[in-house]
């Protein structure tokens, strides 16, 4: 488990080779949005961290964000630096099982305590007492508040750990909510996302252990190198939206000429993620390059945000059974006022002297 | 309440019209107009955004058409407009607008700040809060038929130097020419070329045209100071002076808010369509250069740029016509940056000119001309607005800057070919 083998060691170890390492860290470099210049410091940075306890905690989740993580990428760089922290508990990787996998958790906790990190994905049942998902007996709220009482940081892994995700989904029946409603004494990263790119993972794990703490994050807690930007801002297909040249079914002229899918439902200008320019399978596309719209899975209530397929500007829910009469109410309301102030501007009007030179005169 | 701050607030009610109320309830307060405002980029002062220009304005709109203003009203949260605040905002409204409509271009929202400025003058000048300038040159348009007080008699006396120095006769109160020539005060006293410049083109293109005794003023105070009464009776001489002559064209010279004021504003001002077609000096020559009747015979060698007047270009999108006449004359012509839609004002335009008390503020926001132009290194800066011309040269000196300013018929005329009157024939009856 975790040792004082600072990284470095741990790659030589392996057979790593200081020109793949570098290459890693220019990539990571970039990936942070950092200057070129600073290849070397995050380089002697990583070489140097010491591998941090981990405890990855699954809620209520699909083990999608896991899935993502390690199917996504053959045995890469990224995935070493996963192995180069020292992941201590997780229900999909662990080997072992029962009571001794919960002691591994606890014992975590009192080694280490303030040094350790919280991957969290999945959301958290409030209601009926929690009821909803228990682990060794104990509920995920009690799981929660007990390992991250003493955590470093907390890592919000996927929408659902984020801002509640598809548990939290209207009728939410079991009460979900997202790591931030039940931790609020910690530092809390929510790499959103269903699931979240692996690169942006390993990424914000990469900037921990280079400078110690958490990236800049935006209103949402999300890291701004990796959610600073829209899809929309950064999709290929955005000229063809400046152009107004949209597809409008999926299989007509224009889908096929790659025409931008906002009247398909993308829901690209309102979310922010790094699809567009880091993409997924090893960069090799992203949704909207392989012909579909973009799902917004990265924002909060992606879910409960209308179909998939309705685009951006179209109304939420059904407004047939009181738009007719609230319309009717609000063109009668105005034709009243507007005829109202008609007359009083013919009233002034009518009122109004015109103006002559003599008027000029008289003060200057 | 003093009656002409009643008068005047009563004014500013009459002149909300339904966009008026749309503009108004569409401002997002986004800014972009100050940036898109040289008195806001010369000076950094955030009064002189142009939609804070019209915050007087607004507040009678909101209180006197907006459900929620009359509420305010009447639970007395929201005093109305004084006296004062009216005097407040003259500098605003009169010293650092010159109406040049780069605020309308660019507001997000459609908002023409331009046409909601030249309302509120309406207003202000009804409360008796204009420039003292701008009302004597009002009245001098009035009374005597031109801003600079050019009589009947003084024209006729112009018309006789430009005969000499033309040495071809200057046509005047001729009936059943096809076009009737209106000039500026500037062109008939100051810019003196002018006059005979046209004569010998329009000799040379076998042009019809006359002078008219009774209609000889283009400019149009009535407008710059925001009248519509009076803007109405200066636009009504013409109209009628010019049907009287039973023209069929009537040429706005180079000036820039004539071209407004004859052209746009004019039908809606008389109340009906005109039976003649009014043309911009500098279109009429594109269109003689374009039937080959505009011969020219040499070329300018210095460099040369031109600057656009507000009222052609974005008010009267009158763009391309001087530059393919400048590339007739022009061996090294250049643009200035911005130039075209986007061109900078000179600072003068909109009555600023004749506002005394505006001078230093105009010099300070031509430092944006000053910038348009450094780098360049401009032998000549040509332009088709005699207003332009006059503080072209005015804001050139200010800024010790030696660049010769030309207007664009005296610059053709320079490079006339010396040959026959055009094959038209037209010889001038």
């Amino acid at each position: 488990m975790a040792d004082n083998e600072t990284l470095g060691e741990q790659l030589r170890r392996q057979g790593i080779s200081r020109r793949s390492f570098l290459k890693f860290c220019a990539a990571t470099t970039s990936l942070m949005a950092l200057p070129p210049t600073m290849v070397s410091a995050v380089a002697a940075a990583l070489e140097k961290a010491r591998r941090p306890s981990v405890i990855w905690l699954s809620f209520q989740e699909c083990t999608g964000c896991t899935e993502s993580l390690t199917r996504s990428h053959s045995p890469t760089l990224e995935s070493l630096i996963f192995g180069a922290i020292s992941l201590d508990y997780h229900h999909t990787l662990q080997a072992c099982a029962g009571h001794f996998a919960e002691h591994l958790r606890t014992e975590v906790i009192d080694k280490h305590p303030g040094e350790y990190l919280v991957l969290v994905d999945g959301s958290i049942p409030t209601r009926d007492d929690g009821v909803y998902s228990t682990i060794a007996g104990m509920t995920n709220v009690q799981i929660l508040e007990e390992t991250a009482a003493q955590a470093a940081a907390v890592i919000a892994v996927g929408t659902c750990a984020a801002f509640g995700g598809l548990p939290h989904a209207d009728p939410n029946p079991t009460g979900a909510v997202p790591v931030s409603d039940i931790i609020t004494d910690k530092p809390i990263i929510n790499v959103s996302g269903c699931p979240p790119i692996p690169t942006v993972i390993t990424g914000v794990l990469a900037h921990y252990l280079t400078f110690g703490g958490i990236p800049e994050l935006d209103e949402l807690g999300r890291p701004l190198m990796f959610y600073g930007d829209s899809i929309h801002d950064r999709c290929y297909r955005r000229p063809f939206y400046d152009k107004g040249l949209f597809a409008k079914t999926f299989d007509d002229a224009g889908a096929r000429d790659g025409w931008c899918l906002y009247e398909l439902g993308c829901k690209g200008p309102t979310t922010h993620n790094a699809c567009a320019t880091v993409k997924w399978n090893e960069g090799t596309s992203f949704p909207i390059e392989s012909g579909h719209p973009c799902l917004g899975c990265s924002e909060p209530d992606f879910w409960d945000a209308g179909s998939f397929y309705n685009p951006l500007s179209a109304p939420i829910g059904d407004s047939s059974d009181w738009a007719a009469p609230a319309i009717a109410a609000g063109a009668a309301a105005g034709a009243a006022l507007g005829l109202y102030g008609r007359r009083h501007k013919a009233d002034a009007e009518a009122r109004r002297e015109p103006l002559t030179a003599r008027d000029l005169e008289d003060k200057s | 309440m003093s009656g002409k701050l009643e008068r005047g607030l009563n004014t500013l009610k009459a002149q909300i019209d339904a966009p008026m109320a749309a503009f108004f309830s569409s401002c997002v307060h986004c800014g972009v107009c100050a940036h898109a405002c040289l008195f806001y980029t010369e000076t950094g002062d955030p009064k002189y955004t142009p939609i804070y220009k019209l915050e007087p304005m607004r507040r009678v709109w909101q209180q006197e058409y907006s459900f929620w203003g009359k509420l305010a009203r009447a639970l007395g949260l929201s005093k109305p407009v004084t006296d004062q605040e009216l005097a407040d905002w003259e500098e605003l409204v009169y010293d650092s607008c010159t109406l040049c409509g780069r605020c309308s271009l660019v507001c997000p929202v459609g908002n023409d700040i331009t046409y909601m400025i030249r309302r509120m003058r309406e207003g202000m000048v009804a409360a008796g809060h204009a420039p003292k300038g701008l009302k004597q040159v009002t009245v001098r348009t009035v009374e005597i038929g031109s801003p600079m007080g050019i009589t009947p008699e003084t024209l006729r006396k112009q018309a006789a130097h430009a005969e000499q120095d033309a040495g071809l006769p200057v046509p005047l109160d001729v009936a059943g020419a096809d076009y009737l020539l209106l000039l500026s005060a500037n062109e008939t006293m100051v810019f003196t070329d002018t006059l005979p410049a046209l004569t010998r083109i329009f000799h040379q293109a076998g042009v019809s045209w006359t002078l008219s005794s009774e209609a000889y003023e283009a400019t149009n105070a009535g407008i710059q100071i925001g009248s519509s009464d009076i803007a109405a009776e200066l636009v009504q001489r013409i109209v009628s002076a010019a049907e009287k002559l039973k023209v069929k064209y009537v040429i706005s010279p180079e000036c820039g808010h004539a071209y407004t004021a004859l052209r746009w504003e004019g039908p809606n001002l008389i109340g009906r369509p005109y039976p003649f077609e009014v043309i911009h000096v500098a279109e009429l020559l594109d269109q003689l250069r374009a039937e080959g009747r505009l011969k020219l015979d040499s070329r300018e060698t210095g460099r040369l740029s031109f600057h656009d007047p507000c009222q052609m270009v974005r008010r009267g999108g009158v763009i391309e016509q001087p530059r393919r006449l400048l590339d007739q004359v022009a061996e090294d012509f250049v643009e200035m940056p911005d130039a075209g839609i986007h061109n900078w004002c000179c600072g003068g335009g909109g009555g600023v000119s004749a506002n005394e008390r505006a001078v230093p503020l105009r010099r300070r926001a031509f430092h944006r001309k000053k910038e348009q132009l450094d780098g360049l290194q401009l032998t000549t800066l040509v332009t088709s607005c005699a207003n332009c011309r006059d503080m072209l040269e005015d804001g050139l000196e200010y800024y010790d800057m030696d660049i010769e300013v030309k207007g664009l018929a005296d610059l053709l005329a320079e490079h006339l070919a010396e040959s026959e009157p055009g094959a038209q024939g037209g010889e001038q009856s």
